[in-house]
């Protein structure tokens, strides 16, 4: 029995100000998978990721992009968020003002479309605050405003736990992390996934991997798929490195 | 001309006089007023075209004919009423109707809350004698001259030395009926080492409305002053206020504007920061919807040593509303060690919605700590709004939610934590009116 597609993504091409990032992208993450995308920078990684998610910025110029067979791009970010779309930033930004708690109490009212009682809310948001590891205090700060690259990385685990999306998208979600804050934050990743879920890692390096553990790996060069496979991929891109692939591509 | 002659009779001495009579004035008050109603007919409107402060509010087209001055409360109003009005923690309370108090609440030990017109106690009476007209003189413009001519509705707040209030003082001013001119005064004179925190809030029904209110504030050595505005006026209202501070040695005074209400909010908010080691901090909020102008003109003028001041002014704006700025910090030959910072923040959500602003640094002496300023216009952040829609938050909701963070920033100086609760309630319930 063929297992339900979560994410199909049909021969994407985007721009970004005017200049051709993804030309020609396909991919297709089933329910319980967890796939990797691996590429050089410049190769198309974050233009991926905002694609997706419908950054305003970039310029959708063909293809689409199905998740549980209903076409996003047309949407608004908020809708595809809605519609169980998650993406965890490189880099997110500091809303100061506003604080965690507020800013994702409102996002969870706006993701169930009723007001969740404050009790449910506080009891959801401290189970999965004592799981990523950190303190109360954490969620009375103000959005990402002067927060360490650990804590902005605990901060996008914490969102996604409280939102629980079907279909997670991690961008680099292992940079600027020490050691023992990558294992807390792949802990946290491995928590929440779930048989209904799909997870898309996009990162540079293999180190992330060691710890979430992909059946799928996908090289990204210029713009499109050059090569999938399984774990093995992995290792031998970080002995290697994608020289390989660069030049293929350059000469394809 | 009719309508001439009317407005003459309308403001006139004989109309002034008559005014004091009704308002029980002391005879130094009625002399104060006597002094003014002559200035207020020999001064000019302040000149749009050279008058910076006045650049994008033309007061010479008001038309004083249309207008009535101290108004009484209507409809029985003023018969009083007896349970307290006042929602909220309060150390003290006023209401006052038009120019009349409909209520009031006997003050704890060593607090004063009194109208004018109440002043039958010799020790309050010799308090407003000498210090009504010190800080904000009649002579200062037609304005201020109109105010002592008019005024009616006058507060002292006073309180003895030492003397700590956790709670705030609660002054109500509402107004009802259009074509009146209403001239509120609110006196604070604070005893050494004291600290208070007086709240007024300012109401006003749909009608022509036209108030030309005066706050003085007179903190004693080393005394915490804390005085907030909310402006909760209806729409067809227009706001000349005039305020000022001269400060103590060693005391502190912190302003804060909430601007929530009102078609014409304008004031001239003026620190003199006289006394060494003495401090202001003057804060102001504009939620602006439809043609609302919110415009402020702040003095931060530091004439002693050791002497520092803080401002932050920020409006968002939408519709058609308009918010102006102009703010001079002046630092005198004598004020070493002077820091003074001044921001201006605006927020415009429409391609209607305007704000000028333009801080100005006049420097004398160069043994400064800091002398800063600053001065944004813009959207809100795309990048802000972009992450919020990202978590599922449609973009109203993302905008009206970076809108509370934008104010709330300012209401974060607000030490009071259930006084900002109740702040941040009015600036949500303005933003949330449908306009």
């Amino acid at each position: 029995m063929s297992k339900n597609t979560l994410l199909e993504i049909r021969d994407l091409r985007a721009n970004i100000v005017g200049k051709e990032i993804l030309k020609g992208l396909s991919l297709t993450i089933n329910e319980g998978e967890t796939h990797a995308i691996m590429g050089p920078n410049g190769s198309g990684k974050s233009t991926l990721a905002n694609v997706l998610m419908g950054n305003p910025n970039y310029e959708v110029t063909g293809g689409e992009v199905l998740l549980k067979g209903q076409p996003i791009l047309g949407m608004a970010a908020d809708e595809r968020a809605r519609a169980g779309l998650f993406l965890a930033f490189q880099y997110p930004v500091a809303i100061p003002g506003v604080t965690l708690v507020n800013f994702l109490r409102q996002a969870l009212n706006a993701k169930r479309g009723v007001d969740v009682p404050v009790r449910e809310f506080r009891e959801l948001l401290f189970k999965q605050m004592d799981i990523l590891k950190v303190d109360r205090d954490f969620a009375r700060r103000y959005v990402n405003d002067g927060f360490s690259g650990g804590e902005k990385k605990r901060a996008e685990m914490l969102q996604m736990a409280v939102l629980e999306p079907t279909m997670a998208v991690l961008d680099e979600t292992d940079s600027g992390l020490d050691i023992d804050a990558l294992r807390t934050v792949a802990e946290g990743v491995n928590s929440l996934m779930n048989p209904g879920m799909g997870l898309l890692l996009i990162t540079h390096y293999q180190r992330l991997l060691n710890y979430i553990k992909p059946e799928f790996i996908h090289v990204l060069v210029d713009g499109r798929i050059v090569k999938s496979g399984g774990p093995e991929l992995a290792l031998e891109l970080e002995e290697s490195g994608y020289d390989r692939y660069e030049a293929a591509a350059a000469t394809a | 001309m009719s309508a001439v002659a009317e407005s003459t009779a309308a403001f006139s001495a004989a109309a002034s006089r008559e005014l004091g009579e009704g308002t029980n004035d002391t005879p130094a008050i009625a002399a104060l007023r006597s002094e003014a109603v002559a200035l207020s007919s020999k001064k000019a409107w302040p000149d749009s075209r050279k008058e910076r402060p006045w650049k994008y509010h033309n007061i010479a087209t008001l038309d004083l004919g249309r207008y009535t001055p101290g108004m009484s409360a209507s409809n029985g109003a003023a018969a009083g009423v007896r349970s307290c009005p006042v929602t909220g923690e309060h150390a003290a309370a006023i209401v006052l109707e038009n120019s009349d108090v409909i209520f009031s609440e006997a003050s704890p030990d060593g607090l004063d809350l009194i109208a004018f017109s109440a002043l039958i106690d010799g020790r309050l009476q010799k308090l407003v004698d000498e210090r009504l007209g010190s800080a904000v003189a009649a002579g200062t413009s037609k304005l201020t001259a109109l105010h002592y001519a008019f005024l009616a509705g006058g507060v002292l707040v006073a309180t003895a030395p030492n003397s700590e209030f956790k709670e705030p003082v609660r002054i109500v001013r509402n107004y009802s009926g259009g074509g009146q001119f209403a001239a509120p005064h609110t006196l604070i004179v604070t005893g050494a080492n004291s600290r208070v925190h007086v709240v007024e809030e300012c109401r006003s029904d749909e009608g022509d409305i036209v108030v030309m209110p005066a706050v003085e504030v007179l903190p004693g050595p080393g005394s915490v002053v804390r005085h907030t505005v909310v402006h909760r006026w209806g729409t067809n209202t227009k706001v000349y206020t005039e305020q000022r501070m001269v400060s103590e040695r060693d005391s502190e005074f912190v302003s804060l504007q909430i601007v929530a209400g009102g078609g014409v909010v304008k004031g001239h908010l003026e620190s003199s920061l006289v006394a060494r080691g003495s401090s202001s901090e003057l804060y102001g909020v504009t939620l602006g919807t439809g043609n609302q102008h919110a415009d402020f003109f702040t003095t931060q003028d530091h004439v002693g040593p050791d002497t520092r001041s803080d401002l932050l002014f920020k409006s968002a704006l939408r519709g058609h509303a308009r918010s102006v700025y102009y703010g001079m910090t002046r630092v005198g030959l004598g004020a070493r060690n002077a820091d003074a910072n001044q921001e201006n923040r605006n927020l415009l959500l429409s391609d209607t919605a305007r704000a000028d602003s333009d801080p100005v640094l006049e420097i004398l002496t160069s043994d400064v700590i800091r002398v800063s300023h600053g001065a944004t216009a813009g959207p809100v952040d795309e990048e802000q709004l972009y992450y919020l829609q990202t978590r599922g938050i449609p973009y109203e909701a993302a905008e009206a939610l970076l809108v509370r963070a934008f104010a709330g920033q300012v209401l974060d100086r607000v030490a009071d934590e259930a006084l900002r609760d109740e702040l941040s309630a009015v600036l949500d319930a303005r933003w949330d009116s449908p306009e």
